[in-house]
């Protein structure tokens, strides 16, 4: 892609993307004779660079998705083009329409050869090009007697996209999947409605409930300096700094520093850890004697990462939140791994010593080789005897509830354990609750107070305006300023009022006055560019609920492309 | 059979006659007319609106979009559905079977071959009407005057360097003639998240305001990666950095080859087997020459809608453009940050104050110049120094290094008195810094 990769190449910089499918160090086999070659496949290739972020089990979960896009408009084409470059299994366009040269001038995956003929037909022909391996169907029908023939149809799908369809059929729809949704066990299918008009669009996502098994955390473990387990801590103790020499001296990892400043000050503070800021420093400074030169780099970041010594290695807040819902405690054959493994988790921290598992990770420092490979190893076998702690609970849990062993795959118990605190459940609300004002936005329009600094508030007044258009579409059966320019005024107007009601008839701010004549202006037309931005925010989205990794929206985002701006919200 | 060829021929002709019963059709632009006809609540006061704004976005418009590539194959898609006509794009890669999980303008057919061409190709025949011209080849070919027809560039750029040439162009461009200030749309990516901004050289910040925004490389120190190598990546550069002059001597190490990171791979391999280090893959060796970044198609949609909607924004003021840059994070749930990016008095490219560089009175030139390369603000790795005497350390030609090495080890105060002026240039530098001397 760049033009001037040629002039990089002599000093290429050396940053350095980590690997989330290197070979897992934990069952790497090292000092073989013979090095086996894992050259990729022309697939792997293909997908190189989107494996580095959610590695070959988000690209399993990714091609076995079957995503179905209810409307064709440039919106829903340019999501689904976002889906199909990365390899889902499948998708389905769902629309009665036929193409028309408005169509064309605004979606890319139609030519002017489309005109006249259907639509779906028309973009999953172009849409298929992008990527061989992934399967597309166009359905003619017309969405409403099919959500009234043939349920089953909709709920066949991993993920349904809804673009710019009718307020009233988004809403039958949104109630189709909240039900199916309703019993543990059955399908979980998240629905992402799109709206735009001109420079402004809304996405909403309704899901019922959403695992998470890999949020990619920023912060890693806490190393278990504060609670060093037995072979750490004895590693620690049995250095004598005194006879080493200034080399070796020099390349102890900070992290066996620490432990062991940590044990030693135990001993004297009456199995404490430093509390105070007083304690603190005299931490720090008691380290600092032990230094032998001035420049001992790992000393250095032994004082640096000290912090970590008073953190706590205890599960963190929003784990043990999630254990006291009553999905995890209360499990049954039914319910999802996740939850078997969290329901799992609390046996296990209810145990001594009332801690997470140990991550087999450890970050780069300071050190020689061998220290270095040695600490790791100590590491890498608590991880080990910890897992298979683990995994003897969870054995006993599986028996309770009726499962078999092995239901709960081996990888997926190893993620797990490896990273405890990567792991959420959203639980979402129904679309309906912000459509109809209830829930959630009850208090939002309640609280609300324009702040000219604040985007989300400008944002929060294009949500209403987009609702009071819906509501102008039930009445009238069309968009407002979708017509003519006579019309405009007149539908900004009658959409004001709409707008009005929501606050009880009272007058509202200027904001909701200026949200509706932008919402108007754009007619519910579509901008080329609009539809491409939201496009990728849906397909962002949809790779995250079917890969099950990184964190999803929950629940609208309004995009404003005239200040370039964006808000979410919980509705 | 007969019908079958029939229908063909009927089919191709009316493949043209519908072609041109499209393009005759005006109420196609439908959608995208409303804002154009239409002021809005935040439109600017230069708004004209109706065919004034849409004959320069549809028929005066010269647009030159950088980069064929991940954001460039969207850039085309929505610069030529959004109405620009006379769209240009450069770039001087050829494609490769990693682009196409995202740059969808081309197939497995056309891998090895020019990304300009095919995708300018592509989207000719895609949206009739719209004319894309190609130039396959390197943005730093073309003179000046070459930058000067367009109205608007907008970057898709992957390299530090390439965007650092074409930023200090167009501020030089503009500072020598205001009436040639052409707007830079700039956008890049990395995983889930992006940026999109705009530059107006020399009145807004421009890119080299904000390169110590640049996360910072991590290097391997050289003596970790020869002497206590303990992550598989410090035996991946050791088989690179170390080994592979070594024993290739002249042969230059290409990273597009795979029996190159075959090699790579074997060596570091061995060398982790050695040390007991685990993790060597075949990928990561990849990654780790390659300096690979992850690319998504959705993530590029995101930041090239943005840097189009910008441009249509400024061709048409429809609606102000961004003032001056925006972030999209997608790893937790939906984050946009917009803000205005301040410009930085001391620049190098659009600032007129000298950088301040502390020393130490111990330091010798070769301190001071690792402390010059340590910079965030300045993003070198091979500076040359010269001051009032001429050459005060250069690395190449031969002579000047041979000439000025002693001078490293020199101490600097020798050398350099309080608040001298030295000039530092850089192959990653577009221009040359002035850097005066402060001892601390």
């Amino acid at each position: 892609m760049p033009s001037s990769d040629s002039s990089e190449e002599a000093s290429r910089p050396t940053k350095i993307t980590k690997m989330d499918d290197s070979l897992d160090i934990t069952s790497a086999t090292t000092g073989t004779t013979e090095i086996p070659s894992y050259r990729p496949d022309a697939k792997t290739r293909r997908y190189d660079r989107q494996l580095r972020l959610w590695a070959s089990a988000g690209q399993r979960s990714l091609e076995s998705a079957r995503v179905l896009l209810v409307g064709c408009d440039a919106t829903g084409c340019q999501a689904l083009k976002n889906l199909v470059l990365p390899g889902i299994s499948h998708f389905t366009i769902l629309s009665p329409n036929l193409t028309t040269s408005q169509d064309v001038a605004t979606n890319f995956f139609l030519h002017p050869d489309s005109v006249g003929l259907p639509i779906a037909e028309q973009s999953v022909k172009y849409l298929k090009e992008l990527n061989p391996a992934v399967e597309g169907f166009a359905k003619t029908e017309d969405p409403s007697s099919l959500l009234v023939t043939d349920r089953d149809f909709f709920t066949s799908f991993t993920l349904i996209i809804a673009s710019n369809i009718q307020p009233s059929l988004e809403l039958q729809l949104a109630d189709l999947l909240w039900q199916t949704s309703a019993s543990v066990g059955g399908p979980d299918i998240p629905l992402i409605a799109i709206r735009n008009s001109g420079f402004v669009g809304r996405v909403e996502i309704q899901l019922r409930e959403h695992s998470v098994v890999d949020t990619h955390p920023d912060t890693t473990h806490t190393l278990r300096l504060d609670a060093p387990f037995a072979a750490l801590e004895q590693h620690a103790r049995s250095l004598d700094l005194a006879t080493m020499d200034s080399m070796e001296h020099s390349h102890i990892p900070w992290v066996v520093l620490l432990v062991r400043a940590a044990s030693i000050w135990r001993e004297s503070h009456n199995g404490r850890l430093p509390e105070s800021s007083e304690e603190k420093a005299e931490f720090k400074e008691t380290l600092k004697k032990d230094k032998v030169k001035g420049d001992e780099e790992n000393y250095e970041e032994a004082l640096a990462q000290a912090y970590r010594v008073w953190g706590k290695s205890e599960l963190p807040w929003e784990i043990q939140q999630l254990l006291n819902d009553d999905s995890v405690k209360n499990i049954s054959a039914n319910s999802k791994n996740l939850h078997i493994l969290l329901h799992t988790l609390t046996q296990y921290v209810s145990a001594a010593p009332h801690l997470p598992p140990t991550s087999p990770s450890l970050p780069d420092m300071h050190s020689s080789t061998t220290s270095y490979v040695h600490l790791q190893n100590l590491y890498k076998n608590e991880y080990q005897s910890d897992l298979k702690r683990f995994k003897v609970l969870l054995s006993e849990t599986l028996q309770k509830v009726g499962l078999e062993e092995g239901t709960v795959p081996d990888e997926e118990i190893e993620g797990f354990v490896k990273n405890v605190g990567g792991v959420g459940i959203i639980k979402g609300t129904p679309l309906i609750d912000s459509k109809m004002g209830q829930g959630l936005i009850v208090e939002a329009i309640t609280n609300y107070q324009y702040d000219e600094y604040d985007g989300s508030s400008t944002c929060f007044a294009m949500h209403l305006a987009f609702l009071a258009a819906e509501r102008f579409y039930a009445s009238h059966k069309r968009w407002p300023g979708a017509k003519a320019m006579v019309n405009v005024a007149e539908d900004t107007s009658e959409v004001e009022e709409i707008l009005k009601g929501v606050f009880g008839g009272k007058e509202v701010e200027d904001i909701f006055i200026e949200c509706v004549a932008e919402v108007t202006r754009g007619g519910f037309g579509t901008l080329p560019t609009t539809a491409a931005f939201l496009g990728g925010v849906v397909a962002q989205e949809a790779i995250k609920l079917v890969t099950n990794q990184y964190s999803p929206l929950d629940n609208t985002v309004i995009v404003d492309l005239i200040k370039s701006q964006s808000a979410k919200f919980k509705f | 059979m007969a019908a079958a060829v029939l229908n063909g021929v009927t089919n191709g002709i009316a493949s043209s006659s519908k072609i041109d019963s499209y393009l005759a059709d005006e109420s196609r632009f439908a959608s995208i007319d409303k804002v154009l006809d239409r002021r809005g609540p935040w439109t600017v006061e230069e708004f004209v609106g109706g065919e004034g704004t849409k004959d320069f976005l549809r028929k005066q418009s010269k647009v030159l979009v950088i980069g064929a590539g991940g954001l460039g194959c969207e850039i085309l898609q929505n610069l030529a559905l959004t109405g620009f006509n006379d769209i240009h794009v450069i770039d001087m890669d050829t494609i490769d079977i990693s682009n196409l999980n995202r740059q969808f303008l081309f197939r497995e057919s056309d891998v090895g071959k020019s990304k300009a061409i095919v995708a300018a190709e592509f989207v000719m025949n895609r949206v009739p009407g719209v004319k894309v011209t190609p130039y396959h080849g390197k943005i730093q070919d073309h003179p000046t005057t070459f930058y000067q027809q367009f109205n608007i560039v907008v970057a898709g750029l992957d390299s530090i360097s390439a965007r650092r040439w074409i930023n200090a162009t167009l501020v030089q461009m503009a500072e020598e003639d205001e009436e040639q200030l052409k707007p830079l749309i700039d956008g890049g990516t990395e995983g889930f998240k992006g940026q999109a901004r705009v530059i107006l050289p020399t009145v807004t910040s421009c890119y080299e305001c904000s390169i110590d925004m640049l996360t910072p490389p991590t290097a391997f120190p050289i003596c970790t990666i020869a002497n206590t190598p303990r992550l598989p990546e410090h035996c991946i550069e050791w088989a690179s950095v170390l080994e592979w002059p070594k024993v290739h001597k002249e042969k230059k190490l290409d990273t597009d080859d795979p029996d190159h990171i075959e090699w790579l791979y074997q060596q570091a391999s061995a060398r982790a087997a050695q040390f007991k280090i685990e993790g060597v893959t075949w990928a990561l060796t990849q990654g780790v020459v390659k300096n690979i970044i992850p690319a998504i198609a959705s993530t590029n949609a995101i930041i090239a809608a943005s840097c189009c909607n910008e441009a249509l924004k400024i061709a048409t003021a429809a609606a102000p453009y961004l003032n001056n840059y925006m972030m999209y994070v997608g790893n937790e749930s939906v984050y946009t940050y917009t803000f205005e990016h301040e410009k930085r008095p001391e620049c190098p490219v659009c600032g007129g104050e000298s950088l301040i560089a502390e020393a130490k009175r111990d330091w010798t030139l070769e301190r001071f110049i690792e402390s010059l390369i340590n910079r965030q603000d300045l993003q070198i790795s091979k500076p040359s120094l010269s001051y009032s005497r001429g050459a005060l350390f250069w690395p190449s030609p031969p002579d000047v290094y041979t000439a000025t090495r002693p001078n490293l080890e020199k101490p600097l105060v020798d050398l350099l008195g309080e608040d001298e002026g030295i000039v530092v240039t850089d192959p990653a530098l577009p221009v040359s810094v002035n850097i005066s001397i402060k001892y601390v």
